[in-house]
């Protein structure tokens, strides 16, 4: 199952948190250059990858149709979804800041929950694919996830500083359901181990 | 087989010889990329620098007014606090928590590790709590958003200048420094030269006595 070329098939594992390389051989349990348990591959990588992508999946549909912020004006409330908010900064002209947020908010939390959703599959059911290019999308899922998070602290400056008596803004149901589908999604790209994918290949 | 003169790329566990680097240059895994070292000068030194730098800044940048509003009449003052305090009293506990940690709390232990440990090394002066700073370094690196707060600033911002005139404070000019320090410092912290700084320390600790 494991190509030669592997360190592991080659009788070493290396350290999760430091990076040192340790002979299997000797049956260590801890690292010792740092102490830290050994695994060959990231300990229920696939189990820990699909436990936290269904959670974001459930989460991502109140965060997209709850209110994520409302603008309480003389009394007059008028609640925004995510995709609201988008709309609105492009309508009144603030393009390139409409996009940034379409692309933080929408476009990378979506791609994000598709993309590890093909990972998982792929290494569940030992797809034979260019390893070097899903690698690849896999560095740019565990880099993007965390530009998300973009929206909520938004929210929190806008909530603290437009508190006047007249004029609120209110945080909404969907801000937590967002933010945790954003860290969800992290963990889950967190727990995925790439190197399943290079396990997988036969033509190697 | 002497397991010092191997390594192996995380993301496709391919076994390699280890790289050697000059400085300014970067090694790559020749089978799926990924970059494997990129040697910086003087590591330590740098890091030590860099991170009592941002130590100090970071304290103008939470307590100094960031950003100022005046909405009919009404003046408003935010730092990165009053908008976790103004989550927490909406009821929003969780983003509240959420924006503390990942705005607040993370980027000050981050910054005081990398103090401790760059620290250490620079007076080299052994510690047997080195390694476990390092580990919890090394997993609260994703989890410092301030470039991430930062955008939202900028979002924030021109979503209300179209409502009423801002006034930029100290506070932000301060944040901003604590940004480009921070970011400095984790591109110029070259962690295996700093794993085998610690390793040899302890080394030299247990022969020592
Ligand atoms: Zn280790
Ligand atoms: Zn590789």
């Amino acid at each position: 199952m494991h190509t030669k070329a592997n360190a592991l098939a080659q009788g070493f594992i290396r350290c999760h948190d430091c990076g040192c390389l340790v002979k299997t051989v000797d049956h260590p349990s801890a690292c010792p250059r740092c102490d830290s348990q050994l695994h060959p591959r990231r300990p229920h990588s696939l189990q820990r990858t699909t436990a936290f992508l269904f959670s974001s999946f459930f989460l991502y549909i109140p965060a997209n149709i709850f209110p994520i912020m409302t603008v309480n004006q003389f009394g007059a409330g008028d609640p925004h979804t995510i995709a609201g908010g988008i709309i609105e900064l492009i309508d009144s002209g603030m393009i390139p800041i409409g996009l940034l947020v379409l692309v933080a908010s929408i476009l990378v939390p979506s791609s994000k929950l598709i993309g590890i959703t093909l990972l998982l599959l792929c290494a569940h059911f030992r797809w034979q694919i260019n390893a070097r290019r899903w690698t690849v999308m896999y560095r740019v899922i565990a880099f993007v996830g965390r530009w998300s998070m973009l929206d909520i602290f938004m929210i929190s400056i806008l909530v603290d500083l437009v508190n006047s008596g007249s004029v609120q803004i209110i945080a909404g149901p969907a801000a937590t359901a967002f933010a945790a589908v954003v860290i969800l999604t992290m963990f889950a790209a967190e727990n995925f181990d790439p190197r399943l994918l290079w396990d997988n290949q036969q033509n190697l | 087989m002497n397991s010092t003169n191997y390594d192996s790329c995380p993301e496709c566990d391919l076994l390699l010889r280890s790289a050697h680097p000059k400085i300014g240059e970067k090694a790559h895994c020749p089978r799926c990329g990924f970059l494997l070292s990129r040697p910086r000068k003087q590591s330590v030194e740098r890091t030590f620098a860099l991170s009592i730098a941002g130590f100090i800044l970071f304290f103008p940048a939470n307590l100094l007014p960031m950003v100022g509003i005046t909405i009919l009449g009404n003046a408003n003052t935010g730092i990165l606090m009053s908008g976790v305090i103004a989550l927490f009293n909406e009821g929003m506990v969780a983003v509240a928590i959420v924006v503390f940690l990942a705005s607040i709390l993370f980027p000050l232990v981050h910054i005081s590790l990398s103090l401790l440990i760059s620290g250490h090394l620079y007076f080299n002066r052994p510690n047997r709590y080195l390694v476990g700073w390092m580990r919890w370094m090394h997993h609260l690196d994703e989890w410092v958003m301030l470039e991430v707060y930062m955008l939202g600033i900028i979002v924030a911002c021109v979503k209300l200048m179209a409502i009423a005139p801002l006034k930029f404070g100290w506070g932000l000019y301060a944040f901003i420094a604590l940004i480009i320090i921070t970011t400095m410092l984790t591109s110029g912290l070259d962690t295996e030269l700093f794993w085998q700084r610690i390793e040899q320390l302890g080394k030299e600790n247990n022969l020592a006595h």
